[in-house]
């Protein structure tokens, strides 16, 4: 009977064009709005990590002195990193920060382009599960002894090399000759929740360098700097050995047991710190953030995106209040052809099932139009509004999702409208035909 | 076949209650062909509503192939009206948007016929009313005796035991309404239980047996027993006067 349904319900729609075209508009934009908040509410709330999330851990401390606020910092300290390095208890560690150099090739032709690049250890690449398209990353030694190696993006490789295996070959940065020792594939998370200080949703970097590298070539802070203390920072020296936070610290840790043994050496070394006149807070503490926590600590989601979902939900309904008037007209002047239909054999529970399969298609209709408005709505955030490219995509789960969430909106705004017409008694209507 | 006893039917709104049948008692043998008469507003339409189980009645017991109606679910009801009951009425009622095939097809798809079984019931009701030709026609594009016969054939797809047609002919010419008289009596003779409601003496005549409803009760009858001469109506010498109306009664408060 659902294909009878189906035929009895493109007819109808046929039979009353504006009128369901009404209705299609009206569900449409309904859920062309909410897909579009849905959809960027969704984009932003991806935990990027999947289901690494609760073994990676952002660290932070709380180093800051007396008189100063008294929450814990987002970014450590330079020398809190190095110090941290000498831990050997997480599977994988990392410092890291975002700098920024001048690239350049052998090639007299190629123009010089000013590119992001992030300065981390060797796990950094392991941590992440970053894959590699050729080589690999730099060794461990190299995190000691530094040694003038990079590890590029598949996309620079191709605007660089043309696409080709570069590996062994140099990049010249900031003048500076860099052997190619690996080339990752495209990876681009999105938050980029190993760096949410500077930008969550900013694209990733495209560049990698050795961290140790950073007292000797002098690398800038490409990042937000945070500091309690006034210092007069005159050298790099002088940088590196100040309170100033703008260091990235990620720890893998996969056990509890691991946690447990980790955040006692973070105590020790707080205690530590203290003997020699650092982390001056009765309270300094250490903690232990994994992605999803992470994310939440630094409002990645805005409390802002959920309340735009709810209106336009409320949206939606208003929507869908217009299509019920709409349904329970065209449903009602039906009602002689109910009367016959009854009193030829259909059931109340047919003539219900006939009206909600019809209710269903203008349903999908309104959905399939409310993902272009979504789609349209996007680009248009995209273009005009300098919305962040990795929020304006159209999730694929939307595609399922649209045309899902305005067949149960519609059936949802059809029910009073079906429930009205198989209710009514067919013999009033079968002597008025 | 179909059995009434003490039939009551109570039309009550907040102001006033109307009595539209009252101590209502009928007996329908199978293959009968009766013709109902009666004034307007006496209570036919009402007994052929309730007889179709269209609508549900106040008090009293009916009984339709020897299953009791009185608390029937609506789906129990839908399938017997599929099954055993044809419905003719005055004003045709086509689905206007369906062609003569995809009409009479309609009762055939709720019974839950497959494609084959429906193809071969419709071909063979629209021959039986000479329309087989023209099954890919609208509604509009046909007469009203040919949308009559439409209508009767979709009510013979089913193979109904039991006819009802309310006024079958009230919209048609007096040619055109022989034709359809025709071809009710061909079905009945085919064993086909039909009851009719129906304004002309002239076509009462021809039913087997005539009841007259006056005041939401069945005033009188007489069997045609077959012989030669047509049966005797009261209604042909003592017409109802105009004080024969279903009764409303003014509900005190």
């Amino acid at each position: 009977m659902f294909f009878y349904y189906l035929d009895l319900a493109w007819r109808s729609i046929k039979k009353t064009p504006l009128l369901s075209l009404l209705m299609v508009l009206a569900i449409s934009i309904g859920i062309g709005i909410t897909i579009t908040s849905l959809n960027i509410y969704q984009m932003a709330n991806i935990n990027p990590a999947g289901e690494r999330s609760s073994q990676l851990y952002e660290v932070r401390l709380m180093s800051q002195g007396l008189d100063s606020w008294d929450e814990i910092n987002p970014q450590i300290t330079y020398q809190d990193s190095f110090n941290l390095r000498k831990s050997s208890i997480a599977t994988r560690q990392s410092p890291m920060f975002r700098t920024g150099m001048a690239v350049q090739t052998d090639d007299d032709n190629f123009v010089p382009i000013l590119e992001g690049a992030r300065v981390a250890d060797s796990d950094f690449f392991g941590l992440f599960s970053v894959e590699f398209l050729y080589g690999n990353s730099w060794g461990k030694q190299v995190d000691i002894d530094p040694a003038y190696q990079v590890v590029i993006r598949e996309d620079l490789n191709k605007e660089v090399f043309g696409g080709e295996n570069s590996v062994g070959r140099t990049i010249y940065l900031n003048q500076k000759p860099y052997q190619i020792v690996g080339v990752i594939k495209y990876w681009n998370p999105s938050p980029k929740y190993y760096d949410v200080n500077n930008g969550a949703f900013n694209d990733a970097e495209r560049m990698f360098v050795p961290f140790s590298l950073a007292p000797i070539e002098e690398f800038e802070s490409w990042g937000n700097n945070q500091s309690w203390k006034r210092e007069d920072i005159v050298t790099y020296a002088d940088r590196l050995a100040s309170e100033t936070h703008w260091n990235q610290y990620w720890v893998e840790l996969n056990t509890p047991e691991q946690v447990k043994e980790y955040r006692l050496w973070l105590s020790n070394y707080i205690e530590q710190q203290k003997l020699i006149g650092r982390f001056e807070m009765p309270e300094a503490k250490a903690d232990l953030s994994d992605v999803a926590t992470w994310l939440k600590v630094n409002n990645v989601v805005p409390e802002d995106n959920k309340v735009l979902v709810g209106l336009s939900v409320l949206f939606l309904i208003v929507c869908l209040v217009n299509m019920l008037g709409l349904l329970l007209a065209k449903f009602l002047k039906r009602a002689p052809e109910v009367g016959v239909r009854r009193a030829i054999g259909a059931s109340r529970a047919q003539i219900f099932a006939q009206h909600m399969v019809e209710v269903g298609v203008i349903g999908f209709f309104g959905g399939v139009i409310g993902l272009l408005w979504a789609w349209g709505s996007l680009s248009i955030l995209s273009a005009h509004f300098k919305l962040e490219e990795a929020l304006t995509q159209l999730g694929m789960s939307m595609w399922v999702l649209a045309p899902g969430v305005a067949i149960a909106s519609a059936l949802i705004a059809g029910l009073y409208p079906a429930w009205r017409i198989c209710s009514t008694n067919p013999s009033v209507h079968l002597k008025s035909q | 076949m179909l059995s009434m006893k003490s039939i009551s039917k109570v039309f009550k709104t907040d102001l006033v209650e109307t009595h539209a049948l009252r101590d209502f008692n009928l007996e329908v043998k199978e293959g009968e062909f009766v013709a109902v008469t009666g004034p307007s507003g006496s209570g036919k339409t009402t007994f052929l509503n309730i007889a179709g189980l269209l609508e549900g009645f106040t008090h009293g017991d009916y009984f339709l192939d020897g299953v009791n109606i009185s608390n029937l679910s609506d789906n129990k009801s839908a399938a017997i009206r599929n099954e055993k009951i044809g419905f003719i009425f005055q004003g045709f009622n086509l689905i206007p948007d369906l062609n003569l095939a995809e009409n009479v097809e309609v009762p055939l798809r709720y019974r839950g016929f497959n494609a084959a079984e429906r193809k071969r019931r419709v071909q063979h009701a629209l021959e039986q009313v000479g329309l087989a030709a023209r099954m890919k026609h609208l509604p509009s594009q046909l007469s009203g005796g040919q949308q009559q016969r439409v209508a009767i054939a979709r009510a013979l797809a089913g193979e109904p035991r039991f006819l009802l047609a309310d006024e079958p002919t009230g919209n048609l010419d007096s040619m055109m309404a022989r034709q359809v008289m025709e071809l009710l009596e061909e079905i009945n003779k085919a064993g086909t239980t039909i009851i009719m409601v129906t304004h002309d003496p002239e076509l009462a005549r021809r039913a087997q047996r005539n009841i007259q409803i006056v005041d939401g009760q069945v005033c009188d009858f007489t069997m045609y027993q077959g012989g030669a001469e047509k049966p005797h109506l009261v209604s042909d010498t003592e017409s109802p006067s105009d004080g024969q109306q279903a009764q409303t009664e003014q509900v005190a408060g």
